[in-house]
């Protein structure tokens, strides 16, 4: 573009010499933007098996869509408005209202200052976190060994930490460990048994917190924390298992009289 | 349409006939197992174009199904255990910004051990100079408490109803996380009047994250400002509890609800 014999002239740019990074880059006009399938051909690796696999899904859902026998209909159900919206707003209000006159009778309780010099009697958290204070009273069953002499292995804080970690494990693999179409306790009576055991078992730890109010011997009331939640577990199992029979009896009845098999 | 599962598309079969990478295996793995539950090729591709306005069509409800239109209302109030959370997280929400113009999270003033700090006396403000700051104090305590109740029911309720099953995992697991993060929201909350019940509230606490091995004593600088109580114990904890929790609670809470939009709602069976 530029020669020696060129004489420099406003008109022209050194292009060697110019320091701003040349001309605009070029935006691709509306019509050359890489459609789709431009963009899934260039890609590679990771991202080119992505696009695969997305086609795949939609494949899927295209097919599964064609095989269908749903039809479109208007929904015979609940309407949102008013029917719906009257409804949520009853039971808000009604909740509001019931905090609203609880804060009102049950004021809240306030004690002394903070003094770190003398320890209270009793310590307590709120109600909610009793299940977790209990679990920090579990020192009679840390388990010790006989080669230390009676040691025990882990700290009692410690032992009361991995309670916490163990029941908090177990809550967040219950997905992944119960698995399967069933929605009802019924269906399940060994899962809702497990259930009621762990709601049980929060419930005394609770009280194990609290023991100081309850006028038990400790070892009795050490045995009842255990002892409770598996008596509840195995009447809920055997309630259940009994309730089963009829409830499914009733469900196929049910779903036989809508599909009668052919 | 049988009751069975439908299974056409093998993603894993197919996934196996690839010869990949471990590290592609584990990324379509991810990428299948999430996208089963959240269908986020639906999101994507709106995003790619908006070509693709694919309608996802909801298969026959159970309700249905099974014609139990007429004995669903009595279930109702455990179904609307999430939602009266999210009330009373609101309602302490605003008791709570209330009560913030008033509060001060400082020990200072306490002549000898014992003695009233600031923060106990500007709690005693709100309860006793404050116009309605009784009454302020009280609903915010109660609301927490009514919040704390609902989501323990709430998780029975999606517990004994099975609804955690295969698509909802995640929000399950999220719904574990809101349920430590809630309770944490409560202790912090209960630390801050610091009374003699909060402080000795807090003294477990350190001692507990103190016992925790290797990031024990890191944990105890973290949230407690240090292994023995004071000023910075109270700030750390208050900044917990008006300014963190409340942004990562409201996140959470906000992405669980999303989820269960995007999903629906479990139906009772």
């Amino acid at each position: 573009m530029t020669d020696d014999t060129t004489p420099m002239t406003d008109g022209g740019t050194d292009d060697e010499a110019r320091t701003d990074g040349g001309p605009p880059a070029t935006v691709p006009p509306d019509d050359e933007t890489p459609t789709w399938s431009d963009r899934k051909e260039r890609s590679q690796g990771l991202a080119q098996l992505t696009y695969q696999y997305f086609e795949r899904s939609r494949r899927e859902d295209e097919d599964l869509r064609a095989e269908s026998t749903y039809v479109e209909r208007d929904v015979l159900g609940f309407p949102t408005w008013p029917h719906e919206t009257i409804r949520n707003l009853a039971i808000t209000s009604f909740f509001l209202g019931m905090i609203l006159l609880v804060a009102s009778i049950l004021p809240s309780h306030f004690g002394d200052p903070a003094n770190a010099g003398s320890t209270p009697a009793i310590i307590l958290p709120d109600w909610y976190l009793y299940w977790s204070f209990g679990l920090l009273k579990l020192s009679p069953i840390n388990p010790d060994l006989a080669v230390l002499g009676g040691n025990i292995i882990v700290s009692n804080e410690l032992y009361g930490l991995i309670a916490h970690g163990a029941i908090f494990g177990v809550i967040t693999l219950v997905p992944f460990l119960n698995k399967g179409n069933a929605r009802r306790p019924v269906e399940e009576p060994g899962w809702a048994a497990l259930g009621v055991t762990g709601v049980i078992l929060a419930i005394t730890l609770a009280v194990l917190a609290i023991q100081n109010f309850f006028p038990v011997p400790l070892e009795l009331l050490f045995s009842l924390v255990f002892m409770l939640p598996v008596a509840g577990g195995v009447i809920t199992y055997a309630v259940l298992k009994t309730m089963r029979e009829g409830y499914m009896y009733d469900l196929n009845r049910r779903y036989y009289m809508l599909r009668p098999p052919k | 349409m049988s009751l069975k599962k439908q299974d056409d598309m093998d993603h894993n079969a197919w996934l196996k006939s690839q010869d990949l990478t471990a590290i592609e295996t584990a990324f379509l793995t991810t990428l299948i197992w999430l996208d089963k539950r959240l269908r986020i090729v639906d999101y994507l591709e709106l995003l790619e174009t908006m070509y693709y306005r694919a309608n996802l069509q909801m298969p026959k409800s159970h309700t249905e199904q099974y014609d139990l239109d007429n004995k669903f209302w009595y279930w109702y109030p455990l179904y609307s255990l999430g939602s009266l959370s999210i009330i009373a997280y609101l309602l302490a929400a605003v008791s709570g910004a209330m009560l913030g113009f008033y509060y001060a999270p400082s020990t200072a003033g306490a002549a000898a051990q014992g003695d009233p700090t600031a923060a106990y006396d500007s709690m005693v403000m709100i309860m006793q100079d404050v116009q309605f700051g009784f009454m302020l104090r009280s609903i915010h305590r109660w609301a927490a408490q009514f919040m704390v109740a609902a989501v323990f029911l709430h998780m029975l309720r999606v517990y004994f109803t099975g609804a955690y099953k295969e698509p909802r995992e995640v929000n399950w697991i999220l719904g574990v996380v809101l349920i430590a993060l809630t309770l944490l929201f409560g202790f912090s909350g209960y630390v801050l009047p610091w009374k003699q019940l909060s402080f000795w509230a807090a003294q477990i606490g350190v001692e507990l994250a103190l016992a925790t091995p290797i990031v024990g004593e890191w944990a105890a600088q973290l949230l407690f400002g240090g292994f023995t109580l004071g000023q910075a114990t109270l700030v750390r904890m208050y900044i917990l509890h008006v300014f963190v929790l409340p942004f990562v609670v409201t996140a959470l809470i906000a992405i669980h609800v999303g989820i269960v939009w995007v999903q629906g709602i479990a139906e009772p069976h």
